[in-house]
């Protein structure tokens, strides 16, 4: 009746331990590591010991820094995102040639969200995917974020800390540009 | 250099496994790395300009000694 009442901690609470020391760091690795090495093996297109190495790299450097780390309404993960991202791109400029991720029919079709999926050979979808990457980085980035790991609007404008709105408006935009290359090359 | 795609309609589904997570999942390797890097001195002693001019003083005081006993 009178035991110890059990309080588990909020994300906050959470953050401002790890921030007085680092070995408080522990429950927040705890919470987040499954999404962040999910996030890096899929950039990596399932190079799974390499995605562990940079999963880790990115919690290292959280470690380091979560004494800058500011709460602006904006959920812990998307910094976290954050630190991953330039660590995986970090890793992509490193390499010598460029690094290849072989994508799927799935993931390629996931591109016609709402639209009708049309119909298409192999050749269309070898277009398609040149199409993809002769687009910049940034475009390259939304892509991914919202198809390829399947990312809400609202996770992916608070990772490249824009709004939701501006986030769908680039989507958009970028979508029609592709479509209409697409069309146009076809 | 970046990343590029390639098509290849056989590739696996891209989502790593709860294995695959598990064998990754080390927060005692991370705090143990980092300790290591925190607890490492950031100059070497060396580049410390109050320890070089100790270093320097020392072996002025050394060579007056060796020049001394010779003389």
């Amino acid at each position: 009746m009178f035991g110890k009442r059990k309080h588990s901690l909020t994300e906050s609470e959470m953050i401002e331990n790890a921030k007085r020391d680092h070995r408080h760091f522990s429950p927040l690795y705890e919470l987040h590591f499954d999404k962040i090495y999910r996030f890096v093996f899929k950039k990596l297109g399932g190079n799974e010991a390499m995605a562990g190495d940079l999963a880790q790299l990115t919690f290292m450097k959280a470690m380091a820094n979560i004494g800058k780390y500011e709460d602006r309404g904006v959920p812990f993960t998307a910094w976290l995102f954050r630190i991953a991202l330039n660590e995986v791109n970090m890793h992509f400029r490193k390499q010598k040639n460029n690094y290849m991720v072989e994508i799927n029919d799935r993931q390629l079709l996931s591109l016609f969200e709402e639209d009708d999926v049309p119909q298409m050979d192999d050749a269309d979808k070898e277009q398609l995917v040149a199409l993809l990457n002769s687009l910049d980085d940034d475009q390259v980035e939304l892509i991914d974020m919202r198809f390829f790991q399947g990312m809400s609007f609202k996770e992916i404008a608070d990772i490249l800390e824009i709004s939701e709105a501006n986030a769908k408006m680039r989507m958009y935009r970028l979508l029609e540009k592709l479509k209409l290359k697409w069309k146009n090359e076809l | 250099m970046r990343r590029t795609f390639k098509y290849n309609k056989q590739a696996k589904s891209n989502e790593p496994t709860k294995e695959q997570i598990a064998r990754y999942k080390d927060f005692a390797s991370i705090s143990h790395r980092y300790e290591r890097i925190a607890k490492r001195p950031k100059k070497p002693l060396y580049r410390d300009p109050k320890l070089f001019l100790l270093l320097v003083l020392l072996g002025i005081i050394f060579l007056l000694i060796f020049l001394e006993e010779k003389s």
